[in-house]
């Protein structure tokens, strides 16, 4: 079986507590991975991990097997990581179009000089990133705001307007960090049909997410963290019935509260 | 539908309007100079030199969100550069074509580590590199120490001696409309983008594949190129240099104009040169004037930029040209549809 992604006994501790500690996971080409666990269970450090926002103090994250943790952010979107930051971090002053065009940057070359002299390559790879970044709009809904600047987007369509971008460099490997929070019910479907046409084209995708009942039906696997490490691995259905899980998630105030020690 | 979707289009305003801004100046940069009288000349020259280099000020702070109170140092490198250049026997115009080249060269070999800090910080690494070079070139003999470099010879374009101020009138307009139109170009490109992109959120930007040490780096050394090339121009123009002509005020003067043209604009910076140019220009007029005192000149000028700067940020803190904009699509509504 070939691995996309192989993170391998990877720890990250700051000012000397770990928030994710000695994780290991595979996941497959086109595999649809979801990274679940309660609140301050190190799931978006890891994602940081992995996308090279945050450097590891152990362990290794390997891409199409070639060792990425020692990569800067920039070099790993070259090699196809994409990533979808929770919240919206998106480009104030550029239009919503000149932000999807921003996501192509790491598949394309044009620089400062052929900018500077207008070469006819550089006008035609304009173009070409112009029409690829317009279908990346289309597909995640939001084509009418092409020309708008994108800080006047509502939250939904800045949190569009990211998936957007990362889909502009055609990611071999896409992060999704808590996409579903603070979207409204509709807006929340439409990304989920999003993400399940995106795993039938055969994009393998990593889905950081605090909402269980919205990973069970899209993921075909799902992995839990709980303190930083990782509890349970397997299916939707095996992870349901996962006594472990269940504690983590039901359990804390109960089995952790510090009245319980008495 | 489709061809309005592909039309290039720009929060930034670079988009048509832009194209007729710079035709305007353009124009105007080739048919005022004959009109001036001979003492207006010099101060356009000069005017279209600080320009110049308030371009790639702007470029830098308005763009890339960096900020240099050291511009007159990469301006002084250009000078010096071309100038000892020509005193050395090499032809002008190959001394002029190396001015930006040496003073983007040494924007790298400085910003590599410079660029490290961010906001005052590098604004006050840069304001230390300038009076570090010009306490250098102070001590440097082989420059013509604190007496400067003297006997520099007039630019000669194919065969063409550039003797009257006329001639460098129209070299001044050409390197400002060739800085204009470089800036403009790098805006609306993938690299202008990401450096756009960058100062809003790096993290987003280096996670879409933005190299954003070395863009910022580039940037640095582009709006350096800017301030050698004028540099340059300015050596064989008054054919003498001293440190004295690269003062840290002509730093500041730089990001006042800058700020007063209205940062993120590619025009504005132009209109900012002009503006505080024809205002110290006026006042310096006054301040000669018999019965005012010895002082009068230099504490006016000093005045004015500060003045000019707290009138801009309080009255008008986008800057000259983005409200000027704003006044011209209030009178004329409709303009977005057609």
């Amino acid at each position: 079986m070939t691995v996309r992604l192989a993170v391998g006994g990877v720890s990250r501790a700051f000012g000397g507590v770990y928030a994710v500690r000695d994780v290991s996971l595979t996941v497959a080409p086109g595999e649809l991975r979801a990274i679940i666990g309660p609140n301050g269970a190190g799931k978006s450090t890891l994602f940081a991990l992995i996308g090279g926002q945050l450097a590891t103090h152990h362990g290794s994250v390997t891409l199409d097997g070639a060792r990425v943790e020692r990569l800067p952010a920039h070099r790993r979107a070259r090699l196809g990581v994409g990533v979808v930051f929770q919240g919206a971090r998106i480009f104030h002053g550029l239009t919503a179009l000149e932000n999807v065009m921003v996501g192509a940057h790491a598949t394309t070359r044009a620089g400062f000089l052929s900018a500077a002299l207008r070469l006819p390559a550089h006008h035609r790879e304009e173009r070409a990133i112009r029409e690829r970044a317009l279908t990346c709009l289309d597909r995640a809904g939001i084509a009418d705001w092409a020309h708008r600047p994108a800080e006047e987007l509502p939250l939904g369509q800045q949190r569009a307007l990211q998936l957007a971008r990362a889909l502009c460099a055609r990611p071999r490997l896409l992060l999704l960090d808590e996409p579903a929070s603070g979207l409204r019910a509709a807006e929340r479907e439409h990304l989920a049909g999003l993400i399940t046409a995106l795993r039938a084209e055969g994009l393998t995708i990593l889905l950081v997410e605090h909402d269980v009942a919205f990973v069970m039906r899209l993921a075909d696997r799902i992995t839990v963290l709980d303190l930083g490490r990782v509890i349970a691995d397997g299916s939707p259905a095996e992870i349901r019935e996962n006594p472990r899980v269940i504690e983590a998630y039901l359990g804390p105030s109960f089995v952790r509260s510090p009245h319980g020690a008495s | 539908m489709t061809a309005g979707l592909l039309r290039p289009a720009s929060a930034a305003g670079t988009g048509r309007a832009a194209r007729w801004w710079l035709a305007g100046f353009t124009i105007l940069g080739l048919a005022l100079p004959p009109l001036l009288p001979e003492r207006h000349l010099a101060t356009f020259v000069l005017f279209a030199l600080t320009a110049t280099v308030t371009v790639g000020v702007s470029l830098l702070m308005g763009y890339a969100g960096q900020v240099s109170l050291g511009q007159a140092a990469f301006y002084a490198i250009g000078a010096y550069a071309a100038g000892l250049l020509a005193v050395h026997g090499v032809p002008s115009l190959l001394g002029l074509l190396l001015a930006p080249v040496i003073a983007a060269v040494a924007a790298v070999l400085l910003g590599a580590p410079l660029l490290r800090l961010r906001g005052h910080h590098l604004a006050f690494a840069t304001l230390a590199v300038q009076l570090i070079l010009l306490s250098l070139l102070a001590q440097a003999d082989w420059a013509g120490g604190a007496i400067g470099l003297q006997g520099i010879p007039r630019l000669t374009i194919l065969g063409y001696e550039l003797r009257e101020d006329l001639g460098y009138a129209y070299a001044a307009s050409l390197v400002l409309a060739l800085a204009v139109l470089i800036a403009r170009n790098v805006i609306v490109s993938r690299a202008g983008r990401a450096l756009r992109a960058a100062a809003t959120s790096e993290t987003a930007a280096a996670a879409s594949g933005v190299p954003i040490g070395r863009y910022r780096l580039a940037v640095f050394a582009l709006s350096a190129a800017m301030a050698g090339l004028a540099g340059g121009v300015y050596a064989y123009y008054l054919g003498y240099l001293s440190p004295g002509s690269f003062p840290v005020l002509l730093s500041i003067e730089f990001v006042v104009m800058a700020v007063v043209g209205g940062l993120g604009t590619i025009t504005g910076p132009v209109a900012g040169a002009a503006v505080v140019i024809v205002l110290v220009q006026v006042l310096n007029t006054l301040a000669t004037r018999p019965g005012m005192p010895g002082y009068a000149p230099a504490v006016l000028s000093y005045a004015v930029y500060a003045v000019v700067l707290i009138l801009c940020v309080l009255y008008l803190p986008k800057g000259l040209v983005p409200a000027l904009r704003r006044a011209t699509r209030a009178t004329a509504p409709d303009r977005r549809q057609s």
